[in-house]
């Protein structure tokens, strides 16, 4: 949970800094913690709701959803008692993403998939719902593990038989995935993959930090395509 | 009572001095007031308790950040409002030696122009010197091309940082005659946010409170962090004095000697005027405050020639370094302060000197910034100074941490300010009371070992140059 936490420090600058990239945001408040006023975001599996309340804090329009009823609650809770201020920025939902995409096609400036990947067989099926839901232009950001060796040694069987630092059987080699195959799955719903970057744990002082290879987490950004007349 | 109730940490005391303070303080109409016992409370983003030179120029330095600009902050000072600054007047007596990093600081929160437009004076050389040996060293950058230091008035300072802030209202308030009476941190009491109750009964919120209340902050003790402090049983005794200088020649020159009793030093306040700083033993301190003018003057001026007793064995190795390294012989390089001729009516005052250090500066809702978590002995001029570090390195962190949508008091964040100004002051604290030590005794090894050190440090560039940064920033 503290990993999480601390997960924050990176994917957050990673999604306010790829939203303001796409020139979506107000001139005026960039730099400041208006930055993401205007946005609407829907994050997957949003868990109890860590990455949702910070990106409400910035003044976006999040949805979270999760498979979770506790963990639901949890974040509901969590939100009213320490920030209340933000209960208009931020709604939870329990709701698969394919359901939601039926009634929210086309509507968001942004979709997170963070750490939820390598806990879903189905990935392209995931991955279809969630670009359904995106507006053309917007973008979908995944944080997740690859598919390594090393990534395997140090998350699963150092992390989690050693250190515990995650519950064991929480990652499974069979369902990690390798940012090539994202970005291939992205390229054929039309979604151009526009940054993979490498990033890594350091246990020791729980902090996350961005590295020069993906060989053991990474965090990718897409952008759905708008269709053309001609295609 | 409420001292001893404070040294047994925990929630229900805290909860229990409040209450009584609530009720010593609350008018008469208890029954009414059992539905609403106090009036509504305000809630800031971000209360800095304690309107000193570093509390406040915290808040000025946050006006001119981006991301905190918008944030509604509250200055709480426990004295009446500041009256403002004369630079027509005569010197004031506490002066501070500011560093180029905090000339820095100052210059990037557009205090400077205000401090240049009034007074100060530039530090182009320091001389250190001591009592039982030879060993001397000078600082001074290549050909005087930028200043060791600059000696400024604290008061100047605080008026300078004063109107940074007051341009920034209404987001930026600042309440005087608010002492803290009681903190409430949001790990005990289970809320959200961080409670502080006035003296005067009035209470706010916040998410963020900053304790800028000097060596002993309120602020601290209810963080209930470890705190590491002693007494040096010395006075720190200021004055300013009035030089026998010729026209035309500069006071740009910072002296100090390190006697048995502690370091005397003066530092140069105009042409004519210095100001001086003596860590001495509470008697000896005591002494010179009831001594006539003429009798301090020249106990000043003794203290800067009188011969002690000196080790052989410093004096030769030092001739056999000085040799090594080809000197001249120090006696060419050596000055000799100017004479002091007299003293500014009414200057002399003393404070106690002690060091502290907290072992963490955050928590849940709290920062500590400035004495409140660390106090030096005044020897290298660093005390301030650290201050406008820690406070360079915070706002940065709020920042950083707010435009990742962090809560303000969220210490997963506030973390990285306290690893950055650990690195950044421990160093210098263990440095500063090594010397205190080393200076404190006449015995012989450790005076040959000090000259030693001090004649190697002045001649060899690598390490006097690691000094000078650190120090002077």
């Amino acid at each position: 949970m503290a990993a999480l936490h601390a997960l924050n420090e990176i994917r957050v600058p990673l999604i306010r800094d790829g939203l303001v990239a796409r020139g979506t945001v107000k001139p005026n408040y960039i730099n400041t913690t208006k930055v993401l006023d205007g946005q609407s975001i829907l994050e997957v599996g949003c868990g109890a709701g860590l990455l949702t309340e910070q990106l409400g804090r910035l003044g976006a329009q999040v949805t979270g959803i999760d498979l979770g009823e506790v963990l639901i609650n949890t974040a509901r809770s969590h939100l009213s008692d320490c920030s209340p201020e933000l209960c208009s920025k931020v709604q939870y939902k329990v709701e698969p993403i394919d359901q939601h995409a039926k009634t929210n096609g086309d509507l968001y400036d942004a979709v997170i998939v963070s750490e939820v990947l390598e806990h879903v067989d189905d990935k392209v099926a995931l991955l279809e719902a969630c670009v359904r839901t995106l507006k053309p232009g917007g973008s979908i950001f995944i944080t997740t593990m690859n598919k390594t060796l090393p990534m395997w040694l140090g998350g699963v069987v150092i992390g989690e038989y050693v250190l515990n630092l995650a519950p064991k059987g929480t990652h499974h080699w069979d369902k990690m995935i390798a940012p090539l195959d994202v970005q291939r799955i992205l390229d054929t719903m039309n979604c151009q993959t526009v940054l993979i970057n490498g990033s890594t744990y350091d246990f020791w002082r729980n902090t996350w930090r961005w590295i020069n290879s993906t060989q053991m987490c990474y965090a990718l950004q897409a952008i759905k395509q708008v269709q053309t007349e001609c295609s | 009572m409420l001292v001893l109730l404070r040294k047994k940490s925990g929630a229900s005391t805290v909860t229990q001095v409040c209450g009584i303070a609530k009720r010593l303080l609350a008018t008469t109409s208890s029954e009414t007031t059992t539905a609403k016992s106090s009036p509504a409370e305000e809630h800031y983003d971000i209360i800095i308790g304690g309107g000193g030179m570093v509390g406040t120029t915290l808040a000025a330095a946050m006006t001119k950040n981006t991301t905190l600009a918008d944030k509604k902050v509250l200055l709480l000072e426990a004295a009446p409002e500041f009256k403002g600054f004369n630079a027509s007047g005569p010197f004031l007596n506490r002066v501070s030696a500011i560093n180029q990093s905090s000339i820095d600081l100052f210059k990037s929160i557009d205090a400077w122009p205000r401090i240049e437009a009034a007074r100060y004076k530039a530090v182009k050389q320091m001389q250190v010197w001591e009592a039982n040996s030879d060993a001397l060293i000078q600082f001074q950058h290549d050909n005087f091309a930028s200043d060791v230091a600059c000696i400024i008035e604290n008061n100047l300072i605080l008026d300078a940082v004063y109107a940074r802030v007051r341009e920034a209202a209404p987001n930026y308030k600042v309440l005087n005659k608010a002492r803290i009476q009681c903190v409430s941190l949001p790990r005990e009491s289970g809320a959200s946010n961080t409670r502080v109750q006035l003296q005067d009964g009035r209470t706010f919120s916040c998410e963020l409170l900053i304790g800028a209340d000097g060596g002993n902050s309120v602020v601290r003790k209810q963080m209930g962090v470890d705190v590491l402090s002693f007494n040096y049983d010395r006075m720190g005794l200021v004055a300013n004095l009035d030089l026998n200088i010729e026209d035309g020649c500069d006071n740009s020159v910072a002296w100090q000697r390190f006697l048995p009793s502690g370091p005397i030093a003066l530092l140069p306040l105009s042409d004519k005027q210095s100001s001086l700083v003596w860590s001495t033993t509470v008697p000896h301190a005591r002494q010179l405050l009831a001594m006539e003018p003429s009798q301090f003057v020249d106990a000043i001026n003794e203290a800067f020639c009188r011969q002690y007793p000196r080790p052989d064995v410093a004096d030769k190795a030092l001739q056999a370094v000085n040799a090594f390294f080809g000197n001249k012989g120090s006696q060419h390089l050596r000055q000799y302060p100017p004479r002091v001729s007299g003293l500014q009516e009414r200057s002399r005052a003393t404070f106690p000197l002690g060091f502290l250090h907290a072992s963490s500066y955050v928590c849940n809702g709290a920062a500590l910034v400035g004495d409140a978590a660390h106090r030096i002995h005044p020897l290298a001029g660093q005390g301030v100074n650290l201050g406008f570090g820690d406070v360079r390195h915070l706002v940065k962190t709020l920042a950083e941490g707010a435009y990742a949508g962090f809560k303000l008091g969220d210490t997963q964040h506030l973390i990285k300010y306290e690893r950055k100004c650990l690195a950044k002051n421990v160093p210098i604290m263990i440095g500063v009371h090594g010397l205190h030590s080393v200076y404190s005794t006449q015995f012989s090894p450790v005076v040959l070992l000090r000259s030693l050190g001090l004649q190697l440090t002045e001649n060899l560039p690598p390490i006097k140059n690691l000094f000078m940064k650190s120090a002077m920033g």
